[in-house]
């Protein structure tokens, strides 16, 4: 609950005295979900998310051969007899070693989703906790914090992140804390941003005058009144969290066989595609958009819906 | 000026520093050398080895000598990989591959995406602001990794047009589709951040005024409002930059344009750890200098900006 945005809506409403108070009662939530359940294309965008959640969690029952079985009969006429088919139980085909595609992309969109949920996970932990405290003790200690944001801000990440890789190993662990490590710092930004404007509030001074400790407010003061926008934010990260994973799959730096992601799999789908295997790249690829778009605009609902700036 | 330009340096070295030094560490944590080979050496030749090449000594010489060797003359070392070759010469040798079609994305994302974001705002909701928006919608989800793949399959597979990758000299055909591929995203992203700025600056007072005293909208357009829309894009040009930079790197290797990207990704799975760094500092260098470039031309379009 925000107690912000309550002061606010009342302070709104005091100024335009004579004004039917429309929203009656509601919290800030419930007007959100309000707004949100009106926006047809991020409720479609749910809908599918949900679908590709079940389709990873369900889809190994589904398939009739596991992500890392051979099927020999396909082996050297994967071009011929390798198409998508549900007679012989490979519904979206099979790859160029004969191993059967739709498995492949249930678990490389079960990978995929995971790097992107965690990855925005660990950088909304952290960077929210960096930006709060840096801007709520301000001074020297916000000034030392910030550069330090703004020094590792000016190096090209993606680069770093493949030197990561390559010295301590391609694993799935590793492309999670690399991730991790480089995506908070625009978190940072955005929750310091927010903090400077909420730690002159009452209700903080207030904290303060009982005497309150600056841990204790910042963690029940002022983080509560981030979340709405932390929300927003992190859901517009999981796309490019995946998007930063497919990228260094597809360079083969990613994660190693026999895990797959859906970068890996267009990486290979793409350089099967001149022997004529389109299927190899167009599922793979289908998922990929599909993930993306659903991301994005469920994240553009959200904003609409909690960030009070662009109403 | 001359104060903020050295506040902006003062910033720069330390940041590349960092960047040295990070990588370093890195590199010299990392299990496993560049003369690890399926045949094990004798402990007396790697040692040899290592001292040839001064990696037995403490972390903080090697990384002072490797600073003072760039510093004093440009020297990154020699590469572990290929055998005649230092790191300068591989960076030579790739560098105006990518610095060539990275140029021509660059150019073609902002031009295109500046005229295509200023022509969906002046016809606000009609059927090409529409197409605009749509285009950019579509291009958040395709990235140059995926992007690329999809351009060779329509050009290289079915209208066979264009060639599928190589570089021979830099002829135009070999070009087109890295820059394509490379320039989309970023080209979509300055559509629309044009389109919406320019919205905002047609509905501003100024621009009203303008209306009213009866100038024609194509001056309005390119005397008074192009100035305030072109503020927020300028700000975007130095992460388009990191992009590409970075975006470079699939390219080279889908196009196998023989680029620096090439050379990195080989070097990354065959540990050679002073190209590696070499590409690493070169692109966090150009990156550091693009970005004081915008800085100052942000500070020189908008007198608002104090520094």
């Amino acid at each position: 609950m925000s107690p912000l945005l309550f002061g606010r809506r009342a302070i709104r409403s005091l100024a335009t005295p004579g004004a039917p108070d429309v929203s009656g009662g509601r919290s800030l939530w419930q007007d959100a979900r309000g707004r949100f359940l009106r926006n047809r294309a991020a409720v479609t965008s749910l809908a599918v998310l949900v679908l590709l959640v079940l389709f990873v969690l369900f889809g190994d029952i589904l398939a009739a051969w596991s992500n890392e079985e051979i099927d020999w009969a396909m082996l050297g006429n994967v071009a011929e007899e390798g198409g998508p088919s549900f007679a012989n139980g490979h519904y979206f085909g099979v790859d160029e070693l004969g191993r059967d595609l739709f498995a492949r992309t249930v678990q490389g969109t079960g990978i995929s989703l995971m790097v992107g949920v965690l990855g925005a996970l660990v950088s909304m932990v952290v960077g929210t906790l960096y930006g709060a405290v840096a801007g709520y003790l301000g001074g020297a200690v916000d000034n030392v914090m910030m550069r330090i944001v703004d020094v590792l801000m000016a190096i090209p990440y993606m680069f770093v992140l493949i030197v990561f890789m390559v010295v301590f190993g391609r694993s799935i662990l590793m492309l999670f804390v690399g991730i991790g490590l480089i995506s908070w710092l625009d978190m940072a930004r955005i929750a310091r941003g927010q903090t400077l404007s909420i730690k002159n509030r009452d209700f903080v001074e207030a904290a303060v005058a009982i005497g309150v400790g600056p841990g204790k407010i910042i963690l029940r003061h002022i983080i509560p009144n981030l979340l709405g926008v932390v929300v927003v934010y992190a859901t517009l990260l999981v796309p490019s969290m995946i998007i930063y994973e497919s990228f260094i799959s597809f360079l083969g730096l990613g994660v190693q066989e026999p895990d797959t992601s859906l970068g890996a799999l267009i990486s290979d789908g793409a350089g099967q595609m001149q022997y004529g295997t389109l299927w190899q790249l167009l599922f793979p690829l289908f998922f990929f958009v599909t993930t993306l778009f659903a991301f994005f605009f469920v994240g553009d609902g959200l904003r609409d819906a909690l960030d009070p700036k662009d109403r | 000026m001359i104060y903020y330009i050295a506040r902006r340096l003062a910033v720069a070295v330390p940041t590349l520093l960092v960047l040295i030094i990070v990588s370093y560490v890195l590199m010299y944590t990392a299990p496993g050398g560049p003369f690890d080979t399926e045949r094990t050496l004798p402990p007396e030749v790697m040692a040899n080895l290592q001292r040839k090449y001064g990696l037995d000594e403490p972390l903080v010489v090697q990384i002072w000598r490797y600073v003072v060797s760039i510093v004093t003359e440009f020297d990154f070392g020699p590469s572990f990989q290929y055998t005649d070759q230092t790191v300068n010469d591989v960076i030579r040798q790739g560098f105006p591959v990518t610095l060539t079609y990275g140029a021509w994305a660059f150019v073609v994302a902002v031009l295109a995406g500046v005229s295509l974001g200023i022509a969906a705002a002046i016809s606000h909701n009609s059927l090409l602001d529409y197409l605009c928006v749509g285009i950019s919608i579509g291009a958040q989800v395709l990235p140059n990794f995926v992007l690329a793949p999809l351009l060779t399959l329509v050009f290289t597979l079915w209208l066979a047009w264009l060639p599928g990758g190589g570089w021979q000299g830099g002829h135009w055909s070999y070009v087109i589709l890295p820059v394509i591929a490379l320039s989309t995203s970023f080209m979509a992203s300055i559509a629309r951040m044009t389109r919406s700025s320019m919205l905002e600056a047609l509905n501003a007072d100024f621009i009203r005024t303008a209306r009213a005293k009866g100038l024609p909208m194509r001056q309005i357009v390119v005397r008074h409002a192009l100035k305030p829309t072109m503020l927020p894009v300028i700000s975007y040009l130095g992460p388009t930059f990191v992009g590409m930079i970075t975006g470079s790197v699939v390219i080279d290797v889908f196009f196998a344009t023989g680029g620096i990207g090439q050379f990195f990704v080989n070097s990354a799975l065959n540990r050679d750890y002073p190209v590696i760094m070499g590409i690493t500092i070169l692109a966090g260098a150009l990156t550091i200098a693009f970005n004081l470039a915008v800085d100052l031309l942000y500070a020189w379009l908008d007198p608002r900006i104090r520094y």
